[in-house]
């Protein structure tokens, strides 16, 4: 297996009695975005900050590029990384200057990739002003130019999106999903469930500083739903059919993931042989909403005993 | 990168509201000295000699301003990243922790000794209206105090103020080192310079134990008016407080969660 770009194995902490992380076991290979999402008080800064070594574990062990951050602060020169919401800056420095500090410390960076990353978060502009003067979306912003400084092979960011417009919004995440086709791994903890969807590759959801539940995204993307005719037979012929990698029943629907988007003529065609009709066939969009808050009720009932009733119907079976 | 660092350091002190208000109170300072109408009545002497001023600001002021000012600078230097939240984004990059807070430590040891070169240039300035030639009298910072042992050459007034001064200010760097130490402790730059000050505080009351007294740091405040003889001995203590409250930030800072 192939060294992860950031892993950590059991991560707790605990702030004297209390334990905000714990266990918490993951691992972001290069190339995949991985959010970090769950309620106020989840744990996600805490496992940003002990993630990129801005905090000891109490117990665990955390790695980027399979170093701990901790003993080996040279593998932070492959590291760009907003922990702070808003994205904090010498205000008194003006946007380019504050650039140029981050490039000093990171042991130099071309001038002309520091014009280019302002112009990448459209804040070209803007950047012969002093920090003090931005909006809260624009030291968003710059915080994100400032951790794609150095073309990192980490992207750590704590609420990237945090106070920012929607245009704002989708710059940041174009950004960084440009970046995680160049190869870099990027960790994210966010509130916007939406767009975690839209891009991110794996999603944990923490409460209480546990992971509940991690859902591969990917996985989830190219998932499709069909209302056949016939329901047993649907899923006989389906799941021995060589192009479908998973199967199953929700409610009147059949729902699949094909080896790819290429194989859905056949699945048509396999049913139809098969004397099944299709009634109707969507892609499945994933409520990542409606699932996370599930997923979130049923933990805090398993803890506390009280059962909140669902608001929204369950998905059972579902991988 | 110690010496980015360093530069890097340098430069923020001069952003820091308490150097700029610092440094004026310490040009203003010395105007009331050598303008002040009850210096006989209080002190038993005129001032003769333009090379006495400096003397009275540095007498007046190092029990209680001078200390104050560099508690407030040196927390506030390590304070001010804490409060607009740039130690994080600092630390992130390939710096190690030790290295950046040595740079802060340098800057805060560097300030007492920039305060003390304005203070006396301010005070020479204040008292050019008693002029700068020879006269009976001392500077006050000799060992013979202001009234000294006859007829003192200009040369050998500004030898005496260079010495004090120069000892004045390092007296005042393990101060420094304290309240870096104290705001490493509390992450907060009034929780650091507020302990500072108490620990003076508490160590100007111990005098009340005479064996400890020439140990105190607070004893060390006098090191300007200390005879050659006794030199090394008040040298050697200020640099092992500054360098125990120095080691004690840096091995505290290496551990701490942020």
């Amino acid at each position: 297996m192939s060294t992860p770009a950031i892993a950590s194995e059991r991560l707790t902490k605990n702030y004297g009695k209390r334990q905000v992380v714990k266990d918490f076991t993951f691992r972001v290979n290069p190339g995949e975005v991985y959010a970090l999402v769950g309620p106020n008080g989840a744990g996600k800064t805490t496992v940003i900050r002990l993630v990129s070594g801005l905090a000891f574990p109490s117990s665990g062990t955390v790695s980027i590029l399979g170093k701990n951050p901790h003993l080996n602060p040279e593998v932070r020169r492959h590291l760009g990384a907003v922990v702070e919401a808003p994205a904090a800056f010498y205000p008194y420095l003006t946007g380019r200057a504050n650039l140029e500090l981050h490039a000093t410390l990171a042991g130099g960076v071309a001038s002309s990739r520091i014009t280019e990353v302002l112009g990448l978060m459209e804040l070209a502009d803007a950047a012969d002003r002093k920090v003090g003067v931005y909006s809260l979306g624009m030291r968003q912003r710059l915080g994100v130019a400032a951790a794609v400084l150095t073309r990192p092979d980490v992207l750590i960011l704590d609420e990237p999106a945090s106070g920012m417009d929607p245009l704002s919004l989708h710059l940041v995440h174009t950004v960084l999903r440009e970046a995680a086709e160049e190869g870099t791994a990027v960790l994210l903890s966010t509130h916007h469930l939406d767009e975690v969807v839209a891009y991110c590759t794996r999603v944990a959801i923490l409460e209480e500083g546990a992971l509940i539940d991690e859902v591969n995204l990917f996985d989830r993307r190219e998932r499709y739903r069909l209302r056949p005719t016939a329901m047993e037979q649907a899923v006989r012929l389906l799941d021995e059919a060589p192009f479908i990698k998973h199967v199953t029943v929700r409610g009147h629907e059949l729902v699949f993931i094909p080896s790819s988007a290429d194989t859905l003529g056949q699945v048509t065609q396999k049913l139809a042989e098969g004397g099944v009709g299709v009634l109707e066939m969507n892609r499945d969009v994933f409520d990542l909403r409606a699932y996370y808050r599930e997923r979130v009720s049923a933990e805090r009932a398993r803890r506390t005993g009280v059962v909140e009733p669902p608001a929204v119907p369950s998905f059972p079976g579902e991988p | 990168m110690i010496s980015v660092l360093l530069r890097m350091e340098l430069s923020k002190l001069w952003r820091l509201t308490s150097v700029r208000v610092g440094l004026l109170l310490l040009v203003l300072f010395p105007i009331l000295w050598s303008y002040a109408p009850g210096i006989f009545e209080v002190y038993g002497f005129f001032l003769v000699s333009g090379y006495q001023v400096p003397a009275l600001s540095l007498l007046s002021s190092m029990q209680f301003l001078l200390p104050l000012l560099t508690a407030i600078t040196a927390a506030e230097l390590l304070g001010v990243e804490i409060s607009n939240g740039t130690l994080p984004t600092v630390l992130l990059r390939p710096v190690t922790r030790p290295n950046w807070l040595a740079a802060k430590l340098v800057a805060a040891a560097v300030y007492p000794f920039l305060m003390l070169v304005v203070f006396l240039l301010a005070s020479l300035l204040a008292g050019a209206q008693f002029g700068f030639g020879s006269f009976v009298g001392g500077t006050g910072l000799g060992e013979a105090g202001l009234l000294g042992t006859g007829s003192l050459s200009a040369g050998a007034a500004l030898l005496e103020l260079g010495r004090g001064y120069l000892l004045a200010a390092l007296a005042l760097v393990p101060i420094a080192m304290l309240a870096v130490m104290f705001t490493v402790i509390f992450m907060n730059a009034a929780g650091g310079a507020l302990a500072t000050l108490a620990t003076l505080i508490i160590m100007q009351l111990l005098v009340v134990f005479p064996n400890l007294e020439r140990f105190l740091l607070t004893t060390q405040l006098n090191a300007y008016s200390v005879p050659n003889a006794e030199l090394s001995w008040v040298v050697a203590l200020i640099a092992l407080y500054g360098a125990l409250f120095a080691a004690v930030a840096v091995i505290l800072f290496e551990r701490k969660d942020f």
